[in-house]
């Protein structure tokens, strides 16, 4: 596929996602900012009889819960959408089939373009943090760092649509593939340290996600932007989550010609 | 009473055959639900490693409150949250005529039509979970504050359903309700942390017009802090405020509606 068609699909995404002004609105700002407030509330009373936790001050910990918020919704993209398996399930898996282009390729541009809300509200609020937050104590935010961490989120953006792309292609077999999408959202909040930076896991437990995919899709990148990791750690990382990239990539190509031999086109 | 009550069986009756029929989607969202749940009490296990307190709860208490919210959740996935799913769409589709023109209130049959059976599953572990919860915590209950629990979850219940469908009924004039739907997914999250962490102007907000901290964590307190009758009143105030304003809502955004293309 063409550069130029591939950022005609996205941009044909992108505008399509802000339709409904409402919508962004409210998802952008009141969205965030709610979410923002509850983790607001449960950190500063986890610092209520403590300096640090795990390692990690107070203002610190504020400034990555706002960091992993913001790059994750670059990261994940639009929630709840099974868009792949629902052109599995109803059929209109058909249209892409005589279309002269790669269907992966167009559905990771459209999957592109629909981050666009995302990517306001990070320049939005990012910016409003910057300017009305207290930086923490010895914290390196630095344009090669957001740089860097921007570098970290396209690597993870790729991660997160390839290891949910096998996971919808189950879509050929099962009639509602919605919860298995949503589950790997779950298990990934908590072990890519969405939730809970990492460095709160036991030692074991870190030493485990080390050979996982899961600290390259949210840790990585918001502990990048926050100038905890250094230049040779991030390319080892960015090396490390375009192998896992390729590995689920070639799982996802190994389920959809399985399950593309027993597609019908009928749809429900 | 007893026709609806009829009318609710046989809403059930036929959740289950479909969910048979889509085995494979029934054993996944089994699994999606014993994730949330494991997601969730890792989450407490996490922090409670390092700190002792939470909003006033120790771990065991805490676990009570995470598998509370799980008993109503499941509740609410089991019963109400399909429809809640699919309300925006038919309002769009200009589908909700086939609920008005039943002779049946039409809030009723578009809220319990769809009885998740999958779910159901789900609601008997969160039950043994909490089973499992209230039994490790040292010492025992009695039953008052045990019933008093209950009822509160109820009220939690019923609560949860209300704040969700008011938050989906801005499609009858805005055409979209993906804005607001996430937005309650947003604060939905102020549900599930003990009340205790909020401070000032927020937590007013979350006992009275955003009664999210009234669903688990309001029951939890009174079970083990016990519970004035001032406070039972409140929250009885703010059910029924609750759901007097999701009836005027709906009946404003009825006749808004426009039927296809809404």
């Amino acid at each position: 596929m063409r550069a130029r068609l591939f950022l005609q699909i996205a941009s044909v995404e992108a505008r399509r996602r802000l339709s409904y002004r409402a919508d962004f609105w409210i998802t952008s700002a009141a969205g965030f900012l709610v979410e923002f407030g509850a983790l607001y509330f449960l950190w500063h009373a986890m610092y209520r009889n403590a300096l640090q936790v795990g390692g990690w001050t107070l203002d610190a910990m504020v400034f990555y819960q706002a960091a992993v918020l913001l790059l994750g919704k670059l990261v994940r993209g639009p929630e709840f959408e099974g868009v792949i398996s629902q052109d599995i399930y109803e059929g209109g898996l058909n249209r892409y089939l005589v279309y002269p282009l790669g269907y992966l390729r167009f559905k990771y541009a459209q999957h592109l373009g629909s981050l666009l809300p995302a990517a306001l509200q990070f320049v939005l609020f990012g910016g409003s943090f910057l300017l009305f937050l207290d930086l923490p104590e010895g914290s390196g935010v630095t344009l090669a760092g957001l740089g860097m961490a921007l570098g970290a989120v396209a690597v993870a953006n790729l991660l997160h649509f390839l290891m949910s792309f096998p996971l919808q292609a189950v879509a050929f077999w099962a009639d509602n593939v919605w919860s298995l999408t949503v589950a790997m959202r779950l298990i990934t909040a908590l072990l890519g340290g969405i939730l809970v930076p990492l460095a709160l896991f036991p030692g074991w437990a870190r030493d485990l996600l080390a050979w996982t995919p899961f600290p390259h899709l949210f840790a990585i990148p918001a502990e990048t932007l926050l100038g905890r990791i250094g230049p040779a750690e991030w390319a080892r990382g960015l090396l490390v989550g375009l192998g896992w990239c390729a590995a689920f990539a070639a799982a996802g190509r190994a389920v959809w010609r399985r399950g593309d031999l027993q597609y019908s086109g009928v749809g429900i | 009473m007893g026709r609806y009550l009829r009318l609710y069986a046989c809403f059930v009756r036929f959740s289950f055959s479909r969910a048979m029929e889509f085995r494979l989607d029934f054993f996944f969202r089994i699994v999606m639900d014993l994730v949330w749940n494991a997601v969730h009490l890792g989450f407490f296990w996490l922090l409670f490693r390092h700190t002792t307190l939470l909003g006033g709860l120790d771990f065991d208490q805490a676990i009570v409150f995470a598998a509370s919210f799980f008993l109503v959740d499941a509740l609410h996935m089991t019963i109400f949250s399909n429809n809640m799913w699919w309300f925006p769409t038919l309002v769009n589709r200009g589908d909700l005529d086939y609920y008005l023109i039943r002779p049946v209130s039409p809030l009723f049959f578009l809220s319990l039509r769809d009885f998740a059976a999958n779910s159901f599953v789900n609601l008997l572990a969160a039950v043994g979970i909490l089973a499992w919860a209230l039994a490790r915590c040292p010492g025992s209950f009695s039953p008052g504050p045990l019933i008093l629990f209950f009822l509160l979850l109820g009220g939690g219940l019923l609560l949860h359903f209300c704040l969700n469908l008011l938050f989906l009924l801005p499609v009858f004039w805005m055409h979209s309700a993906s804005g607001t739907r996430e937005l309650f997914f947003a604060l939905s999250r102020y549900s599930q942390k003990p009340h205790g962490i909020f401070r000032g102007w927020v937590l007013r907000v979350l006992v009275t017009a955003l009664p999210f901290a009234l669903i688990a964590s309001f029951p939890v307190n009174a079970l083990f802090f016990g519970a004035s009758l001032g406070r039972l009143a409140h929250v009885l105030a703010v059910v029924v405020g609750m759901f007097g304003l999701l009836l005027l809502v709906w009946r404003r955004g009825l006749a808004a509606y426009a039927s296809a293309s809404s």
